[in-house]
């Protein structure tokens, strides 16, 4: 296929996967309003069908995508490439495994190799420069030869052209390599990453200025729709068991009470449920798609009033509209940064657009991303001056209409990133704006999967990624910052509070701050990488809490429960992949294989344990652990490294920040935060799975009318746990990593020193990472044992009583339990001091403006009185033509109206004659 | 029907409609409305041809009629459709037709008001078109008295005060706008020709001009007086009283409609007429804007009567149209207007607002009156669980609350974010003003949303009205949803008819300005 078809085969399925459940919500709310019980699962029923469709579509387009762009080279010549670059690295450093000291030892050498790396700064960034310019060189000398490649290294010139430093080292073999492919085979198949964009329709045309519904489709793109539409698919399946008390005509709501303090009645709204779903799917993927910033901003508002829809489903609990209202809110406030960016960039540069692949054909106006960077991703930056240049898109500066380079100034080009990240915050629930999210769990607990791990939440850090370029160093490191401080403030809380959804709300919060703090500094890749295994533990977590909590009768409090793993294996089981996985836990030096033959002893052990006692009560966990092993041992997985995927993509941010702070020393915050929330991430998450699976029962009414959930429910737990725990194998060689890292932006291939006007930052390249990698894995791994070990110790084993603990750090603990009092002073800074501002507008125009006229009008009565006096006592008998036309007009309304009207009529007459006279004396004309 | 004939058959027939009302028998009352709904929508479908037959690529007047009215003054018969005017035009058949639907709430005297109302709709339309200022300044006043008998009569409570408060502000502002024409009017060799005024204001006319003082002492006149109609900051008082005591249909057509003659005003008159003027005042045209959005919006948020806020709403909504209106900047240096595709932008916006909020305030206050038609009171904090009482209500209502709020694929959004984005350019830190406006306006609308549809149960009087809504109300409350979404996802209906018409007032204003600032170069010089 070329181009032009696989880019309209893929916009089709996409376009598809998207409008679907659109459709879905519109069938589902009036059939579902006009149905005549509410017994039917009919609205389920669609909107699973919907979203799985969706899913089916984005897969095939994914496939589309790997087939003819030829992805699957690349891949493997990627993955060899980075097992190269492992092995060369591990031979200059000592061997793994030599114990503690020895890690020091190798931070030592790590400082050292910093300093020369130092020294040889300015000399390795000019080797750099002459690489890129070889290398771009080659691009020009390749394009014309082959017009099928050149049509598709235009139609991504920002990854085509990109001076890959990994890339750069490599250039001559890997160029002669791709050129030879290419004349081999060009006509037939494409190499290289390729990106679609297109217009489905236009919005608004002033002049020149034109804003467009329209798609922007890369590997991001087909990653994200993949993700989202699976997870939306297994929690909408999930749903159709968790929400099933909704099937009924008179559904008693148990948290909210009628005056007389009876229990709600109410019929059941099932179908209303899988409708919000349903358009909270079509909003999300919306913004995925979305071709422009315009575009995100408006899918960007709908999905957070989807999640209001959502969050205070239960619309008769005041907890749950309240907590839907501060969502919306706390969202909007970030929002009017968004649109304060918006407003920079549409003025500064016209357009929304992301980028245009299709330079070439040149009536194309270049989109954002080609005007801020140059092809190689940096800034054309004056720094005298304080201004940005814009580019073309095709190597040159954009002229203005004098023919003059165009520019912006460099602080607005900071404003606009804020402005944007802005929104990121509020939509992602990053500090300061982070209270909302751990509010939100007042919806049903299959919106909090779907709205608040997988998919809302993310669109913060999703578009943080997509809008990378537009993001200067300063902004980069506030968000860095924000990340940081965001991860530890939410972990520290995730720690005492004790409500389920709770812990795994803030746990939430501090993850997606896992995810900025990556991308701030510099790790593209590993940011969007954990959003993506993120998405995927932490929905079966939340599922997993959806499971638990129907078991024990919508019973939410920890301390209640325990030793429900005799209860709800699978779910307990489910759960426990998840918990490793955010954990992070691995187990260094061994395979996927290695565990697999483990599990198949194990197996074995147990089948001949209940051989020998003559029953069948282990089979189901036989089977289980057979099929499990068998899986692991002889499949692709065999040899991968032991480790789930939150495993890899938390190390990747870790490696990021270590190298990170080497090179700026000065940022040390931004490496010891995210390996301290590493350990108190394991703590807080096994605290969870410990308190409420194992031990003793601490409720024996809850345990004894625990049961197990059905398969509609259990079915997605396994699907779900089954990607949480392999999605990411192979870490940064493997596939989802490679595939992410095809969109990454061209700035991000490119080692840049000293950049920013105001700030001095070294900004890590791939190679840094990777050398940082094996001690910065380490270290996350003793962090997370630590955590993990702790936790087992109080609450495993029980060995230490948490109350102990509680009681004698009794001010830090009442500190983090009221959630660092964010709440309280919000409420004190915003919340009263507005409506003292709102009462006092309101005011205003009571006791200012209206009494204001009320006073002219008694004003004007007595003047009239005067006048009335003044004619009958010294002008008897003469009327006043003046007082004649009060009176008449007075009179005639004098059947309707009080007497005010004569007053009013009065003072207008004066006020009119007045201004005339003094119009008509000044300006005879 | 020959199209010289059809603008003014759609200013007529309302008019001829009320005149043959009276053949009815005062208790015909069921018949009468039958009647009056009739001659609406006969209306509405005639201004539908209208809009058929309008050819968008023309920028200029469609569709003219111009005959003899007084010879003596000059005053002549003129009435013509652009593109500025025939959204409005549009929006005034629509929401008339709509309100008149809603008017089965009215049961004293419907005779009377069916003839009002009727005469009301005449008048609005006549605004509209109006191609010559005495005519347009006499459909004003035309329009100004029944509105104040509809108030009056059929109001609520301290419907005397209300109605004569919007009386004499409006007349106040109709003053303010005769004196104005009558400076044109000695000034342009004696015309109330708009369309050849504004040649003259823009100084296309040998032997005419209006100088920049007298640009700038109209342009300030009429300014008040359309700000009083639209209203803007501290010109508004009149709203709340006048929405609260006016009964339902009035109130949508106060929102939907009235207030637009204020942002019509402007651009029809204030702006060809005074390129000067308007742009030596845009920035107070800007800054009144901004704050009339946060005043409003502020004060909506203090208020407890349902029928307040959403009239403290319409305060803060139509100071986008203030803002999108003025956001023209120009070089200091030559005079020449810089970033006129933004300015336009904002005109557009401006423009779209108008039409959005006409749909959305006609909404939010029909379902207001659903509600006040059932239990007979307004307070916010005695409402509460109506989305379970009344679910289809509900669900509308939050629909065209949204649309308000200005949330994306509803039409409230698409002119507020056009303006605000016009309106950096112009004054950064009046547009972050603006724009925080976002914030205020899902507080006050989420708020309103959950103290009266959310909840467990109502906490009001008379529970026992609650009744489902009917399909009449609901079928009125559809059509506005059914607008405001299609407005939202699809706004190039509306600016694509625009635009046009916009583009070439930019164009005009921008030479007209640099004209009349020449002017004053040349003649100082002297």
């Amino acid at each position: 296929m070329d181009y032009q078809t696989t880019g309209e085969t893929i916009k089709t399925l996409l376009t598809l996967a998207w409008l679907l459940p659109l459709l879905g919500f519109a069938v589902e709310i009036f059939a579902g309003y006009w149905q005549r019980d509410r017994l039917s699962k009919a609205a389920a029923q669609m909107a699973v069908g919907c979203i799985g469709l969706g899913f089916l579509f984005s897969s095939w387009a994914l496939m589309t995508y790997v087939q003819a762009t030829g992805w699957n080279e690349r891949y493997e010549h990627e993955s060899a490439h980075h097992k190269e670059l492992v092995a060369a690295i591990e031979e200059g450093k000592p061997l793994p495994g030599h114990g503690h000291h020895e890690e020091g030892h190798g931070d030592g050498h790590h400082d050292d190799a910093h300093h020369e790396h130092e020294e040889g700064h300015h000399e390795e960034k000019h080797h750099d420069g002459e690489h890129k310019a070889e290398e771009s060189e080659k691009q020009t000398a390749i394009t014309p030869k082959d017009a099928a490649l050149a049509q598709f290294a235009i139609a991504d010139p920002i990854a085509a052209e990109k001076p890959d430093s990994e890339h750069a080292e490599h250039a001559e073999h890997g160029h002669e390599e791709h050129g030879h492919d290419h004349e081999e085979d060009a006509e037939a198949k494409h190499e290289g990453p390729a990106v679609f964009s297109g217009v489905y329709y236009r919005l608004a045309k002033f002049g020149d200025l034109e804003i467009n519904i329209e798609y922007y489709i890369d590997t991001l793109t087909l990653v994200m729709f993949t993700m989202v539409t699976f997870i939306a698919t297994c929690i909408h399946i999930f749903a159709m068991g968790y929400m099933s008390d909704e099937l009924t005509d008179e559904y008693v709501d148990h948290e909210a009470h009628y005056a007389n303090g009876k229990h709600v009645h109410r019929p059941g709204r099932f179908y209303k449920f899988f409708a919000f779903l349903s358009l909270f799917c079509f909003s999300m993927l919306g913004l995925v798609i979305a071709g422009n910033i315009f575009q995100v901003f408006v899918f960007w508002e709908l999905v957070g009033v989807c999640s209001y829809f959502l969050i205070g489903f239960y619309v008769e609990r005041k907890s749950a509209s309240t907590a839907a209202n501060k969502a919306f809110i706390m969202n909007r406030v970030g929002d009017f940064g968004f649109l304060i960016g918006l407003m920079a960039i549409w003025t500064t540069f016209g357009t929304f657009k992301f980028a245009e692949p299709d330079l070439a054909h040149a009536d194309k106006p270049a989109g954002l991303f080609q005007m801020i960077r140059t092809p190689g991703g940096e800034l054309d930056v004056d720094e005298e001056a304080g201004v940005v240049y814009l580019q073309d898109g095709h190597g040159g500066r954009l002229k203005n209409d004098e023919g003059l380079p165009a520019s912006m100034p460099y602080w607005l080009l900071v404003v606009a990133g804020l402005g944007v990240f802005g929104g990121c915050i509020g939509k992602s629930a990053q500090f300061p704006l982070q209270t909302w999210l751990p509010d939100a769990m007042e919806g049903p607990t299959p919106v909090s999967a779907l709205v608040h791990s997988a998919t809302m939440v993310a669109a913060g850090v999703y578009l943080a990624g997509r809008f990378y370029p537009m993001f200067t160093p300063e902004v980069l490191l506030v968000i860095a910052y924000v990340g940081a401080i965001t991860l530890f403030v939410a972990a520290t809380i995730a720690m005492v509070v004790t409500d389920l959804k709770q812990v795994l709300a803030y746990s939430t919060i501090s993850q997606l701050g896992y995810m900025m703090l990556g991308l701030g500094i510099f790790g593209w890749a590993a940011g969007l990488f954990h959003l993506v295994t993120h998405a995927f533990f932490k929905s079966l977590l939340f599922l997993c809490s959806g499971s638990v909590i129907a078991a024990c009768h919508h019973e939410q409090e920890m301390p209640k429960m325990g030793g429900l793993i005799r209860k709800l294996p699978i779910t307990g089981s489910a759960m426990l992949v998840g918990v490793i996985a955010i954990a992070g836990l691995s187990v260094p030096g061994v395979s996927f294989g290695v565990i697999g033959y483990i599990l198949l002893i194990l197996g074995l052990l147990f089948a001949l344990f209940d051989i020998y006692k003559r029953e069948r009560t282990k089979l189901p966990l036989v089977a289980t652990l057979v099929v499990v092993g068998l899986m692991l041992s002889y499949t692709g997985l065999a040899n991968a490294k032991a480790a789930f995927s939150g495993f890899h993509s938390k190390d990747a941010i870790v490696a990021t920040a270590l190298t990170y702070f080497k090179m700026n020393p000065a940022h040390l915050l931004l490496f010891i935060l995210p390996l301290i929330t590493a350990g108190l991430t394991a703590f807080y998450m096994f605290r969870l799975w410990f308190y409420t699976f194992l031990g003793k029962p601490r409720d024996e009414h809850l345990y004894d009318h625990c049961h197990e959930s059905p398969l509609v429910m259990t079915g997605p737990l396994v699907a779900l746990s089954v990607l949480a725990a392999i999605c990411a194998v192979g870490g940064e060689g493997g596939k989802l990593f490679v595939m992410l890292s095809e969109s990454a932006p061209a700035m991000t291939h490119a080692v840049m020193a000293g950049v920013g006007s105001t700030v001095s930052l070294n900004l890590p390249g791939h190679i840094d990472v990777l050398t940082n990698h094996s001690s910065a894995g380490n270290l996350a791994t003793i962090a997370a044992v630590t955590g993990t070990l702790i936790a087992f110790v109080i609450y495993g084993l029980g060995l230490i009583n948490p109350a102990d603990i509680k009681s004698s750090l009794k001010g830090v603990h009442s500190y983090l339990s009221h959630k660092w009092y964010f709440d309280e002073l919000y409420d004190t800074m915003f919340m009263k001091p507005a409506h003292i501002v709102a009462r006092f507008c309101a005011a205003i125009d009571k006791y200012v403006f209206d009494a204001f006229l009320h006073w002219l009008s008694r004003a004007t009565l007595w003047i009239s009185k005067w006048d009335r006096l003044f004619d009958e006592k010294f002008v008897d008998g003469l009327v006043n033509l003046l007082g004649a036309a009060t009176f008449r007009v007075g009179g005639s309304f004098r059947k309707l109206q009080t007497g005010q009207l004569r007053q009013y009529v009065m003072f207008i007459a004066v006020a009119v004659v007045t201004l005339s006279v003094v119009l008509f004396v000044w300006f005879p004309h | 029907m020959n199209s010289e004939y059809l603008i003014p058959a759609i200013v007529a027939l309302p008019a001829l409609g009320a005149v043959a009302i009276n053949i009815f028998n005062k208790a015909q009352e069921d018949a009468m409305r039958m009647f009056a709904i009739a001659v609406s929508a006969v209306t509405f479908f005639l201004t539908l041809q209208v809009w058929v037959n309008f050819d968008s690529t023309v920028a200029g007047m469609q569709m003219v009629t111009d005959w003899d009215w007084i010879a003596n003054w000059n005053i002549r018969f003129k009435v013509g459709v652009d593109g500025i005017s025939l959204p409005l035009v549009m929006l005034t058949s629509g929401i008339s037709l709509l309100a008149l639907m809603a008017s089965k709430s009215i049961t004293k005297a419907v005779k009377g008001y069916l003839i009002l109302f009727l005469l009301l709709e005449s008048g609005m339309l006549g605004v509209f078109v109006s191609l010559d200022f005495f005519l347009f300044y006499i459909f004003w006043e035309v329009m100004l008295l029944p509105m104040y008998f509809l108030i009056g009569i059929w109001g609520g409570p301290r419907r005397e005060y209300a109605a004569i408060k919007f009386f004499l502000y409006t007349l106040v502002g109709s003053v303010l706008m005769l004196i104005a024409m009558l400076m044109f009017y000695f000034n342009s060799g004696r015309s109330f020709d708009l369309l050849y005024l504004a040649r003259v204001g823009q100084g296309l006319e040998q032997g005419y001009g209006f100088d920049q003082t007298t640009q700038l002492i109209a342009f300030i006149l009429l300014f008040i007086g359309f700000a009083i109609k639209l209203p803007a900051f501290p010109f508004h008082t009149w709203l709340p009283d006048a929405h609260v005591e006016a009964p339902t249909p009035i109130s949508m057509i106060l929102a939907g409609v009235l207030l637009k003659m204020g942002g019509y005003g402007i651009i029809r008159i204030a702006f060809p007429l005074c390129p000067y003027g308007a742009q030596t005042a845009a920035w107070a045209l800007v800054a009144i804007g901004a704050w009339s959005i946060i005043y409003g919006a502020f004060a909506a948020l203090a208020q407890t009567d349902f029928k307040r806020l959403v009239a403290y709403s319409s305060v803060s909504h139509m100071g986008y149209v203030l803002i999108g209106m003025g956001v023209w900047s120009i070089s200091e240096a030559t005079g020449a207007g810089v970033n006129l595709q933004y300015w336009q932008m904002g005109l557009n916006g401006a423009m779209f607002q108008m039409i959005a909020h006409g749909v959305s305030s006609a909404g939010m206050f029909f379902m207001v009156g659903v509600i006040y038609d059932r239990v007979h009171h307004r307070d916010l904090n005695k409402f509460g669980g109506l989305i379970g009482k009344m679910p289809l209500y509900g669900g509308l209502s939050i629909g065209l609350f949204f649309a308000g709020l200005g949330l994306p694929g509803l039409c409230g959004f698409i002119g507020e974010v056009f303006v605000v984005l016009s309106s950096w350019q112009y004054s950064k830190a009046l547009a972050i003003l603006a724009a925080s406006g976002v914030i205020l306006t899902a507080g006050y609308i989420l708020w309103a949303i959950q103290r009266v549809y959310l909840g467990p149960e109502y906490k009001g009087p008379h529970p026992e009205a609650i009744t489902p809504i009917e399909p009449r109300e609901a079928a009125i409350a559809s059509i506005l949803l059914i607008f405001a979404i299609w407005f939202g996802i699809y706004p190039s209906t509306m600016l694509d008819v625009m635009d046009g018409s916009i583009a070439e007032l930019v164009q005009s204003m921008d030479e007209g300005y640099q004209r009349v600032a020449d002017i004053a170069a040349v003649s100082l010089n002297q």
